[in-house]
């Protein structure tokens, strides 16, 4: 694949939430291709439905009508069981709020992506020293996610999304927990993991930190794709 | 397995609540454990009672279970000695049977005629140094009780000793005579005249070896007794009361009349041939009494003997009821355990799973399957099972010894004295196990529902769940 193509294709993908009989229309018609491996972020005011997008992308979630395919496969009618072995192969997830599991040690929780992908034991070992170093933590291994600060537990989920070398990395307001200091330096640490990993990562944030290393933005609003630029 | 590492650690996240549910089936547990082991100890206490003074297999003459209680003498079975022989000389037996001895079971009138009352009598003979050995009969261990350690018997060489119900004691009025406790003789109005000195039942006696030895002075009260002979004509023996000793059942203790074999054949058949009308055969252990009845009735068939066998649930019926009686109360308390252990399991596992709502749509968007949430929480109820289930199990072993060790006693239902309350859990070596695995089960069982309802959440849903 070359810079030029597309990791994810969305063509006229709508997604709309029924609340009792109160119909939210999330997404109202997005066609979207967001270039493989780069760095690019998704913008737009709360509610505008970048949440929903990232959904979809990561398939934990499915359009109500549209097209879309996701690192070459056609991904809107996927079964839970295909959904979820997809998501395992393919994409890696940071949260907002972490979200490491908790009874995990620090070095368990970078681990756990690679179980679920039944990678034999040495492997696993030697990518999540390995991943655990680049996100300096190698001291840290043997701590559990309440015995770590914010940051922390940041670059334990950046590890953790990237130990086994997804396409396509979501991040959804990655820094929205941190302070701005600690903020950066993750983002710093993201760029560089994505420099390096050559993966596609795509974010979601307000921060404008993030848009000044962003090589791609995609601003959306009310549901509606209203800006696209390149950096 | 990771999966049960990581449910192990989720049980010691919330150990207050994990600690509950864990006592929970525990104290279950211990509940069964503990009825259970008092079941067992009292089913087999029961047995070896009856074992002991009834043997296991008791051998009559065809009909005799049925109508001999009308006419034993109809129902003797000559020839007896030799049958006892082969039997306990049969060599696909003899490795099996303790004991094969006579036992005569006879009534008539027994009156003590020094007192002017006399009462009717149901009687037993046996030979008292065999029966001495079947009260050795303990093959299930169980502790032994003071009363029958004491308990005295019969002598082979004493053929007119006997003992007598208390109640038989109290009405022939030898209350006195026999020292027995709380029981006073009292004089009953006469309402019809005293009989003669001459007239009591001594003419009919036929006379017998130790009839026409020298009378030796017997201290022991005398009483009288009165039967039907073979012959049909009524015959007289007398028996000296070594002791009264309390029956079980009253309507036993009121006309109980124990004594040697030789003298109850001396009332039956007088000077014919010397009949049993039952022979008890003892074994060493109760489970072989099925191929042992089959190679009886096999025997009996090769001499064309006309017997029939009863088993000591047959005789006692009693044995049977109370087994059935104390498995419905079993199966009662197993059942509310069981409900208990369900619905205790069923809130924990639907707390943890509500509890850690985001955690499941984390790990969903990480890539696990729908499965292998629910194989998550089943394994999180597996080890409460478990861990629940051996606590339980510990903790009834640990109570059992206790229990056993303080010496209570208590008098079950058809017995005269008490024994001793306890509980021996491995009386039944398949309790605690059989137990344990469904308690384990049902421990998986009930997370089902709460796992299913974890693996089915909405991914999305249950991110934005706080
Ligand atoms: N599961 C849902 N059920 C109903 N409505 C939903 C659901 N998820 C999102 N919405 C609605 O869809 C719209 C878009 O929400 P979304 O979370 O995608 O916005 P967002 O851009 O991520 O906002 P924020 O910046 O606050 O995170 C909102 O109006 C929201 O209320
Ligand atoms: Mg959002």
């Amino acid at each position: 694949m070359n810079k030029n193509e597309s990791v994810v294709r969305l063509t006229n993908v709508t997604k709309t939430y029924f609340m009792g009989k109160v119909e939210v229309e999330a997404l109202r018609g997005i066609t979207i291709q967001i270039p493989v491996k780069r760095f690019n972020v998704i913008i737009g005011p709360s509610g505008s439905g970048k949440t929903t997008l990232l959904n979809l992308l990561g398939c934990i979630d499915f359009p109500s009508s549209g097209q879309m395919e996701v690192c070459g496969q056609e991904v809107a009618r996927m079964n839970d069981k295909q959904a979820s072995d997809f998501r395992a192969e393919n994409i890696g997830f940071i949260f907002q709020n972490f979200n490491l599991v908790p009874v995990l040690s620090a070095y368990e929780n970078v681990e756990y992506p690679l179980l679920l992908m039944k990678k034999p034991a040495a492997e696993r070992k030697q990518l999540t020293l390995k991943m655990l170093d680049a996100v300096g933590l190698s001291k840290h291994q043997n701590h559990r996610p309440n015995e770590l600060s914010g940051g922390q537990r940041q670059r334990v989920a950046i590890a953790r999304a990237l130990v086994k070398g997804p396409k396509l990395v979501l991040a959804d307001e990655p820094t929205a927990n941190l302070d701005s200091k600690t903020g950066k330096s993750i983002i710093d640490l993201m760029y560089a993991m994505q420099s390096e990993n050559h993966t596609t990562f795509i974010f979601s944030s307000h921060d404008k930190q993030v848009m000044e290393y962003s090589e791609k933005v995609f601003e959306i609003r009310d549901g509606l794709l209203v800006k696209e630029k390149e950096n | 397995m990771k999966t049960l590492n990581i449910a192990f650690r989720n049980i010691f996240r919330n150990s207050r609540r994990s600690l509950m549910t864990i006592l929970a089936i525990g104290v279950s547990a211990v509940a069964i454990h503990l009825f259970g082991g008092y079941v067992a100890q009292v089913i087999y206490g029961m047995q070896t009672d009856f074992v002991r003074d009834n043997g296991h297999l008791h051998i009559y003459q065809k009909g005799f279970f049925d109508f001999g209680a009308g006419n034993p003498v109809a129902y003797g079975i000559s020839r007896y000695l030799e049958l006892i022989q082969m039997i306990t000389h049969d060599p696909q037996l003899k490795d099996h049977v303790l004991i094969a001895t006579p036992i005569i079971k006879l009534f008539g009138i027994a009156g003590n005629f020094q007192k002017d009352v006399s009462k009717t009598f149901f009687g037993i003979g046996y030979v008292p140094s065999e029966f001495k050995k079947m009260w050795q009969w303990n093959d299930y261990n169980m502790p032994s009780r003071a009363s029958r350690k004491n308990r005295v018997a019969l002598s082979d060489s004493d053929i007119e000793g006997g003992i007598i119900g208390e109640g038989m004691a109290r009405m022939l009025l030898l209350c006195d005579q026999l020292n027995i406790k709380n029981c006073v003789d009292e004089i009953p109005e006469k309402t019809i005249a005293p009989i003669d000195e001459t007239e009591d039942f001594n003419y009919l006696a036929e006379p017998s070896a130790s009839n026409t030895n020298l009378e030796k002075i017997d201290q022991r009260p005398k009483l009288d007794l009165l039967a039907a002979t073979a012959g049909g004509a009524p015959n007289i023996v007398s028996l000296y009361v070594n002791n009264a000793e309390i029956q079980a059942v009253k309507a036993m203790d009121d006309s109980y009349v124990a004594m040697n074999v030789s003298l109850a054949q001396r009332l039956l058949y007088g000077k014919g041939e010397k009949k049993t009308t039952g022979i008890i055969v003892q074994l060493k252990h109760t489970k072989d009494i099925p191929w042992v009845k089959a190679r009886l009735k096999q025997l009996f068939a090769e001499n064309k003997l006309d017997l029939e066998i009863k088993d000591y649930t047959q005789i006692v019926p009693m044995y049977r009821q109370t087994i059935s009686f104390l498995f419905a109360v079993f199966s009662f308390i197993a059942a509310i355990m069981g409900m208990i252990v369900l619905f205790t399991i069923i809130n924990t596992m639907t707390m943890n799973v509500m509890e850690r709502v985001n955690e499941i749509g984390t790990i969903r968007a990480l890539g696990l399957r729908r499965s292998g949430i629910l194989w998550q929480f089943i394994a999180e109820g597996f080890v409460l099972g478990i861990l629940g289930a051996t606590f339980g199990s510990i903790a009834s072993v640990i109570i059992a010894m206790g229990i056993n060790a303080s010496g209570i006693s208590y008098i079950p239902p058809n017995y005269v004295d008490p024994v001793p309350l306890t509980i021996v859990i491995f009386q039944n070596p398949f309790l605690m196990p059989v137990c344990w695995t469904i308690f384990v089960l049902l421990s998986v069982g009930s997370s089902i529902f709460p796992a299913r309802k974890a693996g089915k959440m909405v991914i999305v849903d249950a991110l934005r769940h706080v």
